[in-house]
């Protein structure tokens, strides 16, 4: 448990760095006029959701398709 | 003030609700096909073949923790409905909803969080629209509001009721769809919780429905016209009830009701599903303890048609409800409500 618990909290850490900097670019294409953050943090409708849920959906299952504990090739038999 | 914007809301909500198709579509059929791979010939109860599942675990903590997400924490509901509070309450202000003489909260309703939404339904002004954005992601595979529609329909094949009285109607979900049916009809819709009504009275007039009557009561002692209505009808109100208060609604339905009139419910009973065995059983009272519904399984247990045959009720029949056309196949894979339409008529 200790382990995992050092391997998810050094992800969060990354994960964070990576927020950090992604306002950091957010916020310097604004200065430049390169986007509109007010419609960029808009809610996103419906519609265009669907539009991209068959990549959620695999994203989902590549991040979750380990739980299932389905092993992707054959394993040598006893 | 909170960092999370619209978008980064509605992409974290997005994602749990991928999570929950994974979920149901995934993880429920391996551990239904691997119990099934082991129930033959087993001597252990299913509830320790399932729990000694390496799956379980995995299956059980998302349920309880997808749930717990979607409401609360970071991109939860009930906080990101806190950030927009002043236009909602703006919304609800001008709409009055009446409250029935002596109405009272029963003990029991604001005792615990239902569906895991913190406050519960009436804990807060914005209440309402919290479970409405809720109910729009309760099951991944279905839109759920279609439900209630096919419901209706299967009511008008039984009846064209002309004074109908939906209980427990929430923010409305279920009495829109009879209000549109039966457009002749007066309806009457209570329900505990007032920010749901008011919601409720919100929707309908952005659908321009005028014709619907919201009162705050209790639906177990409304406290309306003996002999008024010649359709009663709940939908998903029954398990929400504790014992005493199930029979006392189905008493109240027969109070309300006029000689002929019928009493519908759309609810959860496992025991009336096709194929229904141990290990659904078994799952749907997990889900009622990870989901906080502390009365589901008070209704499982509960004796409906021994308790309308004693009122005098004739007519009676509990049935599955199929809330898409695949539903009640015996071999359908995915997790799914265990929905039943338990109907009756009050002798003439």
């Amino acid at each position: 448990m200790d382990r995992l618990m050092g391997v998810t909290m050094a992800l969060a850490t990354e994960v964070y760095v990576l927020r950090d900097r992604l306002r950091a670019l957010e916020a310097l294409l604004a200065q430049q006029g390169a986007v509109d953050l007010q419609s960029l943090n808009q809610e996103v409708a419906p519609d265009a959701l669907a539009l991209h849920q068959s990549d959620r959906d695999a994203f989902v299952a590549h991040v979750l398709s380990p739980l299932l504990g389905k092993a992707s090739s054959l394993g040598v038999q006893p | 003030m909170s960092t999370v914007n619209a978008r980064a809301f509605s992409a974290a909500q997005d994602f749990l609700l991928g999570a929950k198709k994974f979920w149901t579509t995934q993880m429920y059929p391996q551990l239904q096909e691997q119990e099934r791979a082991q129930a033959s010939g087993a001597k252990v109860p299913v509830q320790e073949r399932v729990q000694s599942n390496d799956l379980y675990p995995f299956y059980a903590w998302m349920e309880r923790h997808l749930q717990r997400m979607k409401y609360a924490g970071r991109y939860g509901l009930v906080p990101w409905h806190d950030t927009q509070r002043p236009a909602l309450e703006v919304a609800l202000a001008p709409i009055d909803v009446p409250t029935v003489p002596h109405f009272a909260v029963p003990a029991y309703y604001p005792s615990f969080d239902v569906h895991q939404h913190p406050g519960g339904l009436m804990g807060d002004s914005l209440a309402g629209f919290v479970y409405e954005r809720g109910a729009r992601s309760t099951t991944p595979l279905d839109k759920h509001f279609d439900l209630h529609h096919r419901f209706t329909r299967q009511v008008g094949a039984l009846t064209t009721p002309r004074r109908i009285l939906d209980v427990g109607c929430g923010f409305g979900k279920s009495t829109r769809p009879f209000a549109q049916q039966f457009a002749q009809a007066e309806v009457t819709a209570t329900d505990l919780s007032m920010p749901c009504l008011k919601l409720a009275r919100h929707l309908d007039a952005q659908e321009n429905i005028t014709h619907v009557r919201y009162l705050q009561a209790d639906a177990c002692a409304t406290g309306l016209n003996a002999g008024g209505y010649d359709l009663v009808t709940s939908t998903m109100l029954l398990h929400e009830l504790p014992a005493s208060h199930l029979a006392d609604l189905f008493v109240q339905a027969h109070h309300l009701l006029e000689p002929g009139g019928w009493t519908v419910h759309l609810d959860f009973l496992p025991q009336v599903q096709p194929g229904a065995d141990g290990f659904s059983h078994f799952i749907h009272a997990g889900h009622a303890v990870r989901n906080n519904e502390p009365f589901m399984q008070t209704l499982a247990a509960f004796d409906v048609r021994g308790h309308l045959q004693s009122l005098g009720f004739t007519d009676i029949s509990i049935t599955p409800f199929a809330e898409n056309d695949q539903a009640l196949d015996p071999h359908y894979p995915y997790w799914r409500f265990p929905w039943a339409v338990v109907q009756a008529r009050k002798a003439l």
